[in-house]
């Protein structure tokens, strides 16, 4: 294993933030500076093309300012000196004192580089071995049905280094984080359909990898739902995979608990601190520091060091997701999930990695104890709905059980909707299992950042359509 | 900067083709919870993107081209040649068929930027917010949650191999509120979320968006779940756009582009029904890729890669006429450059939008939906109803919670288009379209 150096741009101006950050509390109680540099690569083949190519890349730097009543920001595509320093300046003229509420808590001192661990260096190999890693699996899997009209192979990774600097701290990052997608195209002359296995994860190379056995799993699977149906609409006893179970997670009550959405009025969840929301089998937690997920990172983009929350235990509400602002004007301790899509855009409470805690359950018993039902698999997308709590979630495939066997009939897309503690309430049993599904989150229709959701498989009771 | 990486690109070995494209932009951001700024911010970016494409045998010895596209950032002006260098060998790696690049060509003049959004961004940010705030005391029993308004310029630059040269200012306005309606009574809550973008103040009515969101806010209260079953469905506004444009990329957008005909992904063929072979009960589509649209939020004088902005008629009376198409799969489908999709316009249809409500037993209407995201590939769609309403002869019902599924292609065969139109920032077409019948699971 090891661990990404801090990119050298950054590395040079690192020593200089302080002082900047103390340039502009001359005029403010409190400033901070987060400072950015990302690149990224993509490799791609499909059936008619390839491409490796450079992906978006970004440079720079956003100052932030407590007036006393609202934050001031200035952001600025650069990482020269003078342009930061030009920046500081503009912002510290821009200033307007409003003593109102109390000035955000800087945290306790710390001085420290972090990185989460690669154990094949991205940055240490050619383009040309990304380019062939998706070849050999594409090679692998376009032939194994006829009917496949498409496959689709996609590696991309991404650097990501990151300071950040208030009058107490200076913290700095490094990491990297890797999405492999496999699609695949089925038609039978009238119908498309397609089905997908999907890699992301912080790390290294070694992620980018799905055997043949999976790949052959993934090619009959997806030639299978040519036949799938749609599901006559109702109520069901449902068994979530880990993607869905984790968009459950992330969208029944992780955006629900971001507690800029309490400062809003918008969480209902602000109602239920020590309550109960849902079964006693059901724990929530939201941990940036998760070994490999996707959302992870070591310190959130407004200083805040990286750990888990428990949201809730044993189906009670414990602890809300907070950013910087939000936490400051409700007075509650912060959490690391102060997060902004880009130094370009503002910060948020953001979930990171969002996962049901995984019970004792295997799989094959909570299909064994189904007597009429329903195994979602593949999450393909979610919505919240924080101060309604009802809450959507779209599965790419549905397989009927019926006395506890699988029968072989299929159904997609299958959308689950409900209200949050019905659905919460109604988990009566937790798998065994833990995997976490990478994925980009907006917060209602922008501000995209990297999170993961997941958790075992879960049986609980839902409205399919 | 521009000329600098211009001259590291010309004559360098293997930059068979290239394209630079500068980005150059600026962002006004006003942020509110309830009467009280959160945040105030700025942003100045600039990034220039280089293109490179590079001829060469392929791995099975067939002429070939690769491309490949590198950033490069205003402090890394000194690393230009070697930047050329990287995207040359990663476009050495991907064997491709040869294509070209757009050559020089008239570029229509098409409104994309505002006056008032370019000199005054903080004032109109002001303005807007007060706006806001005067509107939303208007409405009884309502207040805003929060509301967030981005203003953005950009300059975008564009030169290539083949002589193309052009330059475009563009603005862009995002508002996005969140409205609050309480129910003095049980002390029961419910939002409205709604986020509009355009180009130019004079498409923004703001006090008419506070008055309809309003409405649906105080109509959620009353709202419960709505009836089960296969449900003649009137689809309407924001609902309407989010079903017909996706939140990435529309079905209808998907199965016209030439891109995915090549890939194989798309059915359809040029001369044919885009119904397949459903009997068309409804108003047949006609369906435009409008890049000129007056302040069309994808509007633009010339696309990516420099091919002109067009009104292209790409769907008609059902049938396709044309795929959109860039150069590259143009040339591979041997079909003419088009140039990026642009805005989505659909004529209008048979009729009139108060007819549409006609129906014995159960009408569904549905105004909006927690996040409609149809399936590109098949075009199958299923997603939570925000609201809605349900009609049963003259009674009028709120409807929350539930889901409407179908599939777009095949139920589009048997519904009717308004004679309304609307525009909704990229979508120019009937303000209502209704379906024979939708699966609605509801309580």
């Amino acid at each position: 294993m090891t661990e990404p150096a801090l990119a050298p741009e950054l590395e040079a101006i690192r020593s200089q933030l302080p002082e900047l950050v103390a340039r502009l509390e001359r005029h403010a109680p409190y400033a901070a500076v987060l400072a950015t540099s990302t690149s990224r690569l993509q490799a791609q083949v499909n059936n008619r093309e390839e491409r490796v190519s450079e992906g978006e890349r970004s440079r720079g730097a956003v100052f932030t300012a407590w007036n006393g009543e609202y934050l001031q920001e200035h952001a600025i595509g650069s990482l020269l000196p003078g342009e930061l320093a030009g920046a500081a300046d503009l912002l510290a003229r821009e200033i307007t004192p409003r003593p109102r509420y109390p000035a955000p808590d800087p945290g306790s001192p710390l001085e420290a580089h972090l990185a989460l661990p690669v154990q094949i260096d991205p940055s240490a190999r050619p383009a040309r071995d990304k380019l062939e890693i998706c070849q050999r699996h594409h090679a692998a899997v376009r032939d194994l049905d006829r009917r496949l009209v498409n496959a689709q192979v996609t590696y991309e990774e991404r650097f990501e280094a990151k300071v950040f600097a208030n009058r107490t701290r200076l913290i700095s990052q490094s990491l990297v984080r890797i999405r492999f997608r496999i699609m695949l195209f089925a038609s039978d002359g009238q119908t498309v359909r397609h089905d997908w296995i999907f890699r992301d994860a912080t790390g290294g190379l070694e992620i980018a990898h799905v055997s043949d056995d999976d790949l052959a799993a993934l090619a009959a699977g997806t030639v299978a739902l040519l036949g799938a149906q749609r599901i006559e609409p109702g109520f069901y006893d449902v068994i979530c995979d880990p993607s869905v179970a984790g968009a459950v997670a992330h969208e029944a009550f992780g955006h629900g608990v971001e507690t800029d959405m309490f400062l809003k009025q918008r969480a209902r969840a602000a109602d239920y601190l020590g309550k109960r929301v849902g079964s006693p089998l059901v724990n929530l937690i939201d941990d940036p520091t998760a070994a490999g997920g996707y959302g992870s990172y070591c310190v959130d983009d407004e200083g805040q060091l990286a750990a888990p929350t428990t949201v809730l235990r044993a189906g009670i509400f414990e602890q809300g997701l907070t950013d910087l602002y939000s936490a400051t004007r409700l007075g509650i301790p912060r959490t690391a999930n102060g997060r902004r899509e880009s130094f370009t855009h503002k910060a948020y409470a953001r979930m990171s990695n969002t996962f049901f805690a995984p019970g004792e359950t295997p799989l094959e018993e909570l299909i064994g104890g189904l007597e009429r039902g329903v195994l979602l698999r593949r999450m393909s997308s979610g919505m919240e709905d924080p101060k309604g709590w009802g809450v959507q979630v779209e599965a790419n495939v549905g397989e009927e059980i019926v006395n506890g066997r699988r029968t072989g009939r299929l159904f997609s897309p299958v959308g689950i909707t409900g209200y949050v503690p019905d659905i919460l309430a109604s988990v009566s049993a937790v798998g065994n299992c833990l995997a976490l599904d990478g994925g980009n989150c907006g917060k209602g229709w922008k501000e995209w950042v990297p999170v993961s959701s997941g958790g075992p498989h879960l049986r609980l009771r839902a409205r399919l359509g | 900067m521009l000329e600098r990486v211009i001259q590291a690109l010309e004559g360098r070995p293997g930059v068979d083709d290239w394209l630079v494209r500068r980005v150059r932009a600026e962002s006004t951001q006003y942020y509110l919870i309830g009467k009280v700024p959160e945040n105030r911010r700025s942003a100045r970016t600039e990034v220039l993107e280089i293109e490179v494409h590079h001829d060469h045998p392929s791995r099975q010895g067939a002429p070939s081209r690769g491309s490949a596209s590198v950033m490069l950032l205003p402090d890394e002006l000194d690393r230009a040649a070697e930047r050329v260098d990287e995207a040359v060998f990663m476009a050495g790696l991907a064997d491709n068929p040869p294509y070209g690049l757009p050559g020089p060509a008239t570029y229509p003049q098409v409104l994309v930027a505002d006056r008032l959004l370019l000199i005054e961004p903080e004032r109109v940010a002001q303005d807007l917010a007060d706006q806001l705030l005067s509107a939303v005391s208007h409405e009884p029993g309502i207040t805003l949650a929060s509301a967030e308004m981005l203003l953005d310029r950009h300059v975008v630059t564009l030169r290539n191999s083949r002589g193309i040269s052009a330059e475009q200012e563009d603005t862009s306005l995002l508002v996005d509120l969140v409205l609050l309606a309480r129910d003095t009574a049980t002390g029961q809550e419910t939002e409205a979320h709604f986020e509009v973008r355009r180009r130019a103040l004079e498409t923004l009515d703001l006090a008419a968006i506070v008055r309809q969101q309003a409405q649906y806010a105080r109509d959620t209260l009353r709202a419960r779940e709505p009836t089960t079953g296969r449900l003649a469905t009137i689809v309407s506004g924001d609902a309407l756009q989010s079903l017909l444009t996706g939140m990435f990329i529309s079905p209808l957008v998907f199965r016209s582009a030439a891109q995915f005909k090549y890939q194989g992904l798309s059915p359809w063929e040029i001369g044919a029904s885009i119904y397949g072979d459903a009997e068309v009960r409804g108003d047949p589509l006609t369906m435009y890729a409008n890049a000129i649209l007056p302040w069309g939020t994808r509007s633009a004088a010339f696309d990516g890669e420099g091919l002109p902005g067009r009104r292209l008629l790409v769907i008609e009376h059902g049938v396709l006429r044309q795929f959109w198409a860039s150069q590259r799969y143009a040339e591979y489908l041997n079909v003419p450059p088009t140039g990026e999709f642009g805005n989505l316009e659909l004529s209008p249809g048979s009729m009139a939008f108060a007819d549409m409500w006609e129906q014995d037993g159960i009408l569904c209407h549905v105004v909006a939906f927690s996040s409609m995201t149809p399936d590109p590939v098949t075009g199958n769609f299923v997603a939570e109803i925000r609201l809605g309403y349900e009609r049963r002869g003259h009674e009028l019902q709120p409807i929350k919670g539930g889901s409407l599924s179908g599939n777009l292609f095949a139920d589009l065969a048997g519904a009717r288009l308004s004679q309304e139109t609307v525009f909704h920032g990229h979508y120019l077409g009937p303000e209502a379209i209704r379906f024979p019948a939708l699966t609605v699971s509801g309580g």
